[in-house]
Parts: structure tokens; sequence; C-alpha cells
């Protein structure tokens, strides 16, 4: 989908941007499935944490797919989501980053092709023919960076994956993968590091074929006619504290992150570089 | 076969039966539980499967409609945990072009690609398809949008719990069924002992008293069984009893004519001895008178001599005849010239004569106690000369072969009654003796008996009946040398 088609679809939510609360009205953060998002109990300990420090109702809003997100955070709709790089790119104009998730001391993260465990191939360019698991069109380790892989390398997607499907979630390439119903995907490396830890009977059924170089991991953001608002900012300050807090300590065990950090838009430009080739390649 | 059958007791033939008949009716038994349970298995089983396709259905058809793999992947690898009851083995979805769209297993049955070849022969007919020899069902169920098919699933799942189930009643039941056939068998050989216990006590008492030793049944023994078989036991005791009576009255009888016979011979011998008595007092007067006399002196001693000497003869054959340590010794010719001797007063008295005839070949004696044989020889001559009429001839024949003695007596009278003629011949004439009549006979029955010899009747057309005796001898040296 194209950004200009994207915007006209949202356009009716924007004539409407949401500048100001009430009291009572929740704070709505949206959550795309770039992580674990099939995990209840850690949504829920997040919200309950954020509402706490906020001091306000914290409602999470999750879609099936990145753009139903992206959407709703674009137009205003949530007061803020965590997205993926990707469409962050695509929406540099419309986004304002608040922070990004530290991973390691870092924050960057790696795209991983994935083969069933055991699959005696050494390099991508044998997964030529395979069925190719993505996650989602709008992620970037889940989608973008094979295909730019792809378009850096001269090769059309249906061309060199003459099968491929959308599982809409990371953890969904995993068990695709796994299952033998795609011979290979492509997947968070952080996703697929953390379920290597809580699910190793599942990921233990796939190997990493080839790792990305790194990238910017994908950032909590907010509509630019919300950046100011009070309670988008205090949810800033929220994050940014998070890593200091003792009572966030075990939240963050869970997700494997440090914390949060402040993050530059400067840091997306790889995954731009990206978006660019694969564009005038497709 | 049912001869072998009849002789088995009943004490394990009851068992037996009882166990055979509890066999029978839990074989009857298992197969409509197992035809029940079996039936009950496939309703609940179709029941599942159609809900698990009705369930799976709802699910994978929006999926279907866009041909989207990993959802529809995702509802059968989730519905596998949602339908454990049903044991799902593997589910797969085809589309409208035949190829597989998703299916539980990928690995085995990949999506884009046709099934593996004979896997839609499986998925034949409505409802469930079991294969025993896999115990796997089989279902299959269209998927319709609009009236229009997209797409089916095919379900196969594990049944061999269901078999399993089967054998495990099975064996129950044959468990139990053969445990309690075993108890009904055991319980039935312990009833059945006890119930037949007293009727062995009957038999082994009947045995024995048909081996000559009638006992009653003592009280210890009665006191334990139920009241029917104690009337039994206290009906063969009065039996026991009643032929105890009966056998003593008969002892006595035969005490009785004994001394009869002992005083009828008395009185034949007072005669025999006090003929003689008369000559020698004559003698005795004679000597007083003319004793002086040389030739009246010879003469008187002489006729003495002979008539002490015919008194001796007299006393001598009484003696053998009752003194019981001469019973014992063998028997001789010398037995018979006593019987003559002993009878000779009721020959004369009745003006009869015995006829002998000896075919003795020169044995000296015979080994057979001479006492029973004069007893009864002299009982049968008695009859005889009794039976015949005065101034008529009784016959007597001895002979003597290499084992036996034949001994025939034959009366000129008009016989031995038929009556008491059973007395020697019937098996068991100890019931025709209750009217006390007969004993010498019966006596003479006793010998014959007590010497495992044979007596036999034979009556003339000329009114002569004859008692034919045959009495073996030496069997003591043939036991022994055997």
């Amino acid at each position: 989908m194209k950004r200009r088609e994207f915007l006209q679809m949202t356009s009716a939510a924007a004539l409407f941007p949401r500048t100001a609360h009430a009291g009572s009205t929740p704070f709505r953060f949206g959550l795309t499935p770039v992580f674990l998002s099939n995990d209840l109990e850690v949504t829920e300990r997040l919200r309950s944490y954020f509402a706490a420090r906020l001091g306000t109702d914290v409602e999470l809003v999750t879609r099936r797919t990145y753009q139903e997100i992206t959407a709703l955070v674009v137009s205003g709709q949530i007061d803020a989501a965590w997205i993926c790089g990707y469409p962050y790119v695509q929406y540099r104009e419309e986004l304002e980053l608040l922070a990004a998730p530290v991973w390691r001391g870092r924050s960057l993260y790696q795209s991983y092709l994935i083969v069933p465990a055991g699959r005696p191939v050494d390099d991508w360019t044998d997964l030529r023919g395979d069925v190719h698991a993505f996650s989602d069109p709008d992620s970037n380790s889940g989608y973008l960076v094979t295909q730019a892989l792809l378009a850096e390398s001269g090769l059309r997607e249906q061309d060199f994956f003459p099968r491929t499907i959308f599982t809409y979630g990371h953890r969904n390439v995993i068990r695709a993968v796994a299952a033998g119903l795609c011979t290979s995907g492509s997947v968070d490396g952080y996703v697929w590091e953390v379920m290597r830890a809580t699910e190793p009977a599942l990921v233990d059924q796939t190997q990493v074929l080839r790792k990305s170089e790194w990238l910017a991991f994908p950032p909590l953001a907010t509509s630019r006619g919300l950046q100011d608002d009070k309670r988008v900012r205090d949810f800033r300050d929220v994050l940014l504290a998070m890593a200091d807090d003792p009572e966030a300590a075990s939240i963050l065990s869970q997700l494997q992150l440090d914390g949060f950090a402040h993050c530059d838009p400067a840091e997306f430009d790889a995954i731009a570089t990206k978006f660019a080739t694969y564009r005038r390649f497709g | 076969m049912i001869a072998r059958w009849r002789e088995i007791p009943v004490t394990y033939k009851v068992p037996f039966i009882v166990a055979l008949l509890m066999v029978a009716i839990s074989a009857v038994l298992s197969e409509r539980v197992l035809d029940r349970l079996s039936r009950t298995q496939e309703s609940h089983i179709q029941g599942l499967a159609s809900t698990y396709l009705d369930g799976l259905s709802s699910t994978v058809l929006p999926a279907v409609l866009r041909q989207d793999v990993w959802e529809t992947f995702d509802a059968l690898d989730r519905s596998a945990d949602a339908y454990e009851a049903l044991r799902p083995i593997d589910a797969v979805v085809t589309g409208t072009d035949g190829n597989v769209l998703a299916s539980s297993d990928p690995a085995m049955i990949p999506s884009f690609q046709p099934p593996p070849e004979g896997f839609l022969d499986r998925y034949v007919g409505t409802g469930i398809q079991i294969e025993k020899s896999q115990e796997v069902g089989y279902a299959r169920r269209d998927l319709v949008y609009q009236g229009l098919p997209v797409g089916a699933i095919h379900v196969s799942f594990d049944v061999s719990h269901l078999f399993e189930e089967r054998r495990e009643i099975l064996m129950t039941l044959l468990l139990t069924n053969g445990v309690l056939a075993l108890l009904f068998g055991v319980a039935g050989f312990l009833i059945v002992r006890q119930m037949i216990g007293p009727m062995r006590i009957l038999e082994d008492h009947m045995r024995a008293a048909a081996s000559g030793i009638a006992k009653p049944i003592s009280e210890g023994l009665a006191g334990r069984t139920p009241s029917e078989a104690r009337r039994l036991f206290e009906g063969y005791n009065a039996l026991v009893e009643a032929e105890r009576e009966r056998k003593n009255l008969a002892m006595r009888l035969v005490e009785e004519e004994k001394v009869a016979g002992l005083g009828r011979l008395a009185s034949g011998m007072a005669h025999e001895i006090n003929n003689p008595l008369g000559g020698l007092l004559n003698a005795v007067d004679t000597l007083k008178t003319h004793g002086e006399s040389e030739k009246v002196r010879r003469t008187s001693i002489s006729l003495i001599e002979r008539g002490l000497q015919g008194i001796q003869a007299v006393v001598e054959a009484m003696l053998s005849t009752y003194r019981p340590e001469r019973q014992g010794r063998s028997l001789s010719r010398i037995d018979f010239d006593d019987i003559a001797l002993l009878v000779a007063p009721e020959l004369r008295r009745r003006q009869q004569r015995i006829e002998w005839s000896f075919n003795w070949a020169g044995h000296p004696e015979l080994d057979i106690p001479s006492g029973p044989v004069r007893q009864a020889l002299l009982n049968l001559v008695l009859n005889a000369i009794a039976a015949s009429p005065e101034r008529s001839e009784v016959q007597i024949n001895i002979g003597v072969d290499t084992r036996r003695i034949h001994i025939e007596v034959i009366d000129a009278g008009e016989g031995i009654p038929a009556d008491m003629a059973v007395i020697l011949t019937d098996r068991n004439p100890d019931p025709i003796l209750q009217s006390g009549r007969g004993l010498g006979l019966w006596m003479v029955r006793r010998m014959v008996d007590e010497v495992e010899g044979s007596v036999s009747i034979s009556f003339s057309q000329e009114g002569h009946t004859t008692v034919s005796l045959e009495l073996p001898f030496g069997r003591e040296e043939k036991a022994d040398a055997a």
C-alpha cells in the first residue's frame, strides 16, 4: 500500500486530531505484533505499570497487522504506539519518536533468516524456490530487510521465492518454519533470541542462516499532533525512567530489555535506505 | 466318552457343569456388552468428530476463502489441542484445485501440492471410516460457502483408545467371569460334597454290610447331617437292627434244632443201647445159673462182648458227630459208617433200608473237615427217611474224583416241597427261614456255602427227589501252592 493511499484511508480520523484529553479518557497505547504480543501476562503488567505511573487508565490497543496500528497512531486515534522502524521511515513526517528500547546495551537489533534445524544450507542464496514466511508487509526485520537483500542482489521476490506467506507475527514465522509449513522465514532477531530462552522447544526446531547488519530497534512513537500533549510527555518520561525504576525491573526482565532511551531519527536512516532500495527495485 | 463321563463322580460333575454354564453365560454377556460398547463408542466418536469438523469448518472457512495458508494452518494447529478427546492425528484442508492449502503436519503433507497418493481414497462415504487394522478413523467435510464448494477438510484421528478400552473391558469380563466360574465351581464342589457326604457314609456302611459286617451308623456321624439324611440313616439303622435280630433268631433256632436233633438221636441211641442190654442181662443171668458149664460160659461171654462192642460203636459215632475237637479232622469212609450207624434206629423204626454206593477211589481221607459234612449229610439222610414211605429204600451215592466229592441222597417219597427246596438253591434263602421251618436244610446250605461247594435238587417222574452236593477239597493246599 502506497503512502498516499494510506493517508487517504486515515484522513477521516486526521480531521479530528486528539490534541487534548479529558481527565477521564484513558491513555491509549498501541502495540504492534512486533514482539511478544501473544504474551497476555506481559502486556497486562505493562498496562498496569503505565497506569500506575501516569495516574490514569491505560488502554492497550492491539491489532492483527502493523498497518492498522500505524494508521491509528498516525491519525492520532491512539496516544502512542510501539511501532516498527519500517512504518516509521514511511511516515516519518507524521510521527514523533518518544523512545527506543535498549537491548543488550544498545537500541539496535537484527533481522534473521531462519530455516528448519538441520537443513543443510550454507548461504541464503540456497533458499531459492523456498516457501518463505514473512512476518508482516510493514515489518522491517520480518519483510523489508529480506526484500532489500533480494533487491540489492537484483532478485525479484516472485522469482526467488515462488510461494510466500504472511504470518502476522514474528512468533508465527518461527512456528511456520519449525512445523515445516515454510522452508525459510524472515524474523525479528530480538524476538528469536528472547523466545530461545522462553520457548526453547519451539525455537530449537529452527536455525539462523543469516543475520542482517545491526538496525534501529522498533521505536515508540506518537503522532506529531500529540507530541506536546502532557500525557504523552509524561509517558515518555515514564519510559525513560523505567531503567532506574525497581518496580519496572521485572517487566523489563521479562521483555529481556535494559530499559528505554532517547532515540534519534537519524538512527533509522539505514532502514530508510533499505526502503528506498526496495522501492526502487520494486 | 459317555461311559467315561458317567464314571466321573457327581462331586466333580456338578461344579464342572456350573463352571461350564458360567463360561457360556459370560461368553454371551461379553459379546452383548462389547457389541453395545462398540456401538456406543462409534456413536460417541461420530458425535465428537462431527463437532470437531463443525468447529474447524467455521474456523478455517474465512481463511480458505482468502486462500490464507498461515491462517488455515494456525487454525488446524490450534484445534489439535482444543479437541484432545478426539485425538486428531492430522488434519488437511484442500482447496477447489485439489491442492493442499494447509495441513497440521506440513512436513509430511506440504502446502501448495496435491495430497500424497492414496490419501483421498481413505476418505470415502459419509461419517467416520474406521480402519481397524491401523486403529485410525477418517472423516471428511466439504467446505461450502454460499452454496459453492470452496474446499474440504480431511481429518484422521487415533481410535486406538477405543480398541484399548474394548480390550480392557474384554479382559475385565474374562477375568471377572473366570474368577466367578472358579468360585462357583469350588463352591459347587464343596456344596455337593457336603450334600452327598451322608450318601457316602450310607454307601460305606452298605458296602460293609454286603461283605457281612453290617454296622449301624453311629450317632456321631449322623448328628452332623441334615434332617433328610438323618431319616435315611435312622431307616438304615432300623434295617441293620432288624437283620441282626433275625440272624440271632435264626442262630437260636439252629441251636434249638440241634438240641432237638440230638434228643431224637439220643432216644434212638438209648433204644440201640437198650436192645443189646436185654440180651446182655439174659447172658449175665445164664452165667449166674449155668456159669459152671464151659460151653455156656463161653457162649454168654461172647454174647456179652458183642453186645458191648455194639454199644461202644454207637457211643463212638455219637462222640464223633458232636464232640467239637473231633469235627476238624479230615473226612474218611468211617464218617459214612458212623452216619449209617446213627440213622439205623430210625430206619428200623420205619422199616426202611439204605442202599449205599461208594466210589472212594482209594483215598484214605479227604482234605475237608468231617464235622460239617457229617452234620449236613445226617440232616439230608434223616430228611430222606422222613420223606420216604415205610418199607422203602433210600439211595446214597458217594463219588470222589481228584478235586471234589459228590454226594447224592435219593429218597423214595414225594420229595422236598418246592418252597423248602429253595433253601438249598436260592441265592438268599434267609427270608424263607423267618417262619422257622427248614432249619435242617438251611444248615446243609450253610455248610455248602462255607466250603464253597454247590447244591442242586432234581425230581424224577417216579417221585424221587435227588439232592446232589458237590464239595471241593484240598483248597487250602492249592492256595498255599499258588
